[in-house]
């Protein structure tokens, strides 16, 4: 009997070890939250409990842990009740979480040239995963391309990495990412400086463009962020036969595939299936999702 | 995990089936009985029995998107019954549980009376410990709540269901009906066992941008704490019913804490089911428990049974 699957997640009261603020409605809150930051993996999440008098957790994706120190760090942005309540928790207060859920991103040497794509809040599993390809494997040349519609959670700068193909003066990076060589670039309708005005696809595919074919078989996608997005990316995906990888979310209750509140639509080899984002997701590979035509 | 001392004073039986805690982990809640194992400190041994996710004859994809919603106090759900099918479940799933853990009971479905009787047959050549009838699933076209919002048709699947097995059956009321105490009443007649009490209300939640209702199948089943006092009601007056015929209930419906399920097993429940809470605390079994073994210790209670319609009218 397999039962490999249990004791896989934990149950922690986790204290804010930092908070902070940004426009648009964003907070990244830092948990200590050792069990789980020793064990996460980019594409999971926490269940988060965000006030003792709502009866649904939330599901918030992580973007960064901190193994020996025992941290993770979560990036949101307030779109509803549970959120408002998330976004006004302080430094020493506990939280609940159930982690780390869910279906992590997979990748393999043969696609050395990795394209991260994250959208708005979907931005924290690309960073997350950023890292663990660059940091850790250190075999890796991501190129991660970050969109939003409200100002970026963080002080954009001009990059210091070189990245071939893309279009004059779209040179503004995310500095985290950055100081760990990874390059980054950024699109928005907004018009904010040094930034890519258009969508993020549009940027991709001007790299994309902008690589040899030999590079061009190096190269696959993941992507995180809103559903018209993830469904443009995995066109695109599709035109530059490339494989693609999409983190989706859904509204959820336990959290744990105990209920089946969370699925969506599935292409399957045995055919249309109903897949629980939470632990059959949240990544999906972007052709179950988006069936080609 | 349940303590020597509570595991003694919790312990009870039910339809003939030992129950380690009064507590049942309800239908549509926990999966096929291994999906909350993957939460370090859960166990199935901290619950009397299990409750499979409701099982029809055929496979269901069940409903689109959006399948839940938080609602003041409690949520919203509309899964459709989503199940891989009778057959699956027995020879596949069944031989992954593990049958020392706790009591596991399977939720029949169906559109059909027919479809009811041979979802009991498959389950009657099996391990399972336990039938729940579900004639009160508010989230499906045909069948469901449809039966069980009418004696005669609630009877007849009870009846059909009968004949097939002879392993308890507990027959699954709706809320949503008239006369609960004449539906009780024409269930035990056609052989019903015990009874769970109540399924959700049917509800609705609205997106006032686009006008539309936020749950894909436009309503839903309400659970959670918002409806626990119109649970308690309906648990005690079939309970009513039940006494004179000895048959037990399990009472549910917004169970959160100990004084939940104490007042639940006053009003006349012999068990206690617990759904919604596990999605706020995967681990409130345990501290249900405790609390129940507590208050019976400092009530010099020594055993559940002794609570069980306990319930002092006010004249």
């Amino acid at each position: 009997m397999s039962q490999a699957h249990r004791d896989t997640l934990y149950v922690e009261d986790a204290r804010i070890l930092a908070r902070e603020a940004f426009d648009g409605d964003q907070v990244i809150l830092r948990l200590h939250a050792p069990q789980m930051a020793a064990r996460a993996r980019p594409g999971q999440f926490a269940h988060i409990q965000c006030d003792s008098c709502l009866p649904l957790r939330r599901p918030i994706s992580i973007m960064r842990v901190d193994a020996k120190a025992g941290w993770a760090d979560f990036l949101f942005k307030v779109v509803g009740e549970g959120t408002r309540r998330l976004a006004e928790r302080r430094v020493d207060e506990r939280l609940s979480l159930i982690a780390p859920i869910g279906q992590p991103f997979t990748y393999q040497l043969q696609h050395r040239r990795p394209l991260l794509i994250g959208g708005g809040v979907g931005m924290p599993p690309m960073i997350f995963l950023a890292e663990e390809m660059h940091a850790v494997t250190g075999a890796y040349e991501p190129l991660v391309i970050l969109g939003s519609e409200v100002p970026f959670p963080f002080q954009s700068r001009p990059s210091q990495l070189l990245v071939p193909g893309l279009p004059e003066g779209v040179i503004a990076a995310m500095p985290l990412l950055d100081d760990w060589r990874v390059a980054s670039r950024l699109a928005s309708l907004q018009g904010y400086p040094g930034t890519y005005e258009g969508y993020v696809t549009d940027l991709a595919r001007a790299w994309l463009d902008g690589l040899d074919a030999a590079a061009r078989k190096e190269v696959a996608v993941f992507a995180c962020g809103p559903h018209p997005m993830l469904e443009a990316v995995a066109a695109l995906a599709e035109e530059y036969h490339l494989p693609c990888q999409v983190s989706l979310e859904e509204f959820m209750a336990c959290g744990v595939g105990g209920c089946a509140g969370c699925v969506v639509p599935v292409e399957t080899p045995r055919g249309p299936a109903m897949q629980r984002v939470c632990v059959d997701g949240p990544v999906f590979d972007a052709r179950s999702v988006f069936p080609p035509a | 995990m349940v303590h020597k001392l509570e595991r003694e004073m919790l312990a009870s039986e039910f339809c003939g089936m030992r129950f380690d805690t009064p507590l049942v982990l309800l239908s549509g809640c926990v999966g096929f009985g291994e999906e909350y194992t993957r939460v370090s400190g859960f166990s199935n041994r901290d619950a009397g029995a299990v409750c499979l996710k409701g099982t029809t004859l055929e496979p269901r994809l069940g409903n689109p998107p959006h399948r839940v919603c938080e609602t003041p106090q409690g949520m919203i759900n509309a899964i459709g019954l989503q199940n891989p099918g009778a057959r699956y479940v027995v020879d596949e799933i069944l031989p992954t549980l593990d049958f020392d853990e706790t009591r596991f009971i399977a939720n029949i479905s169906g559109s059909t009376v027919e479809e009811y009787a041979e979802v009991a047959r498959i389950f009657d050549d099996s391990p399972i410990d336990a039938m729940e009838i579900n004639i009160s699933c508010p989230n499906v076209k045909e069948g469901g709540v449809a039966f069980g919002n009418d004696p005669e048709m609630s009877a007849r699947v009870v009846e059909a269901v009968r004949a097939q097995t002879e392993k308890p059956l507990i027959t699954k009321l709706s809320p949503n009906q008239t006369d609960i105490q004449e539906n009780a009443r024409r269930c035990i007649e056609a052989g019903s066992d015990a009874f769970a009490v109540i399924n959700t209300l049917m509800g609705m939640a609205i997106d006032v941008e686009s006008r539309t209702p936020i749950i894909g199948n436009n309503q839903g089943g309400l659970s959670g704490p918002a409806i626990k006092p119109v649970a308690l009601l309906k648990t005690h007056q079939v309970y009513q019913v039940c006494r004179e015929h000895g048959i037990p209930i399990i009472g549910q419906g917004g169970v959160t804490t100990a004084e939940d399920a104490l007042e639940f097993l006053i009003a006349g429940a012999s068990a206690v089911g617990v759904g919604t809470a596990l999605f706020y605390d995967p681990l409130v079994c345990e501290k249900i428990n405790a609390g129940i073994a507590a208050y019976l210790e400092r009530h010099a209670l020594n055993e559940m049974a002794q609570l069980v319609g306990s319930l002092v009218p006010n004249d």
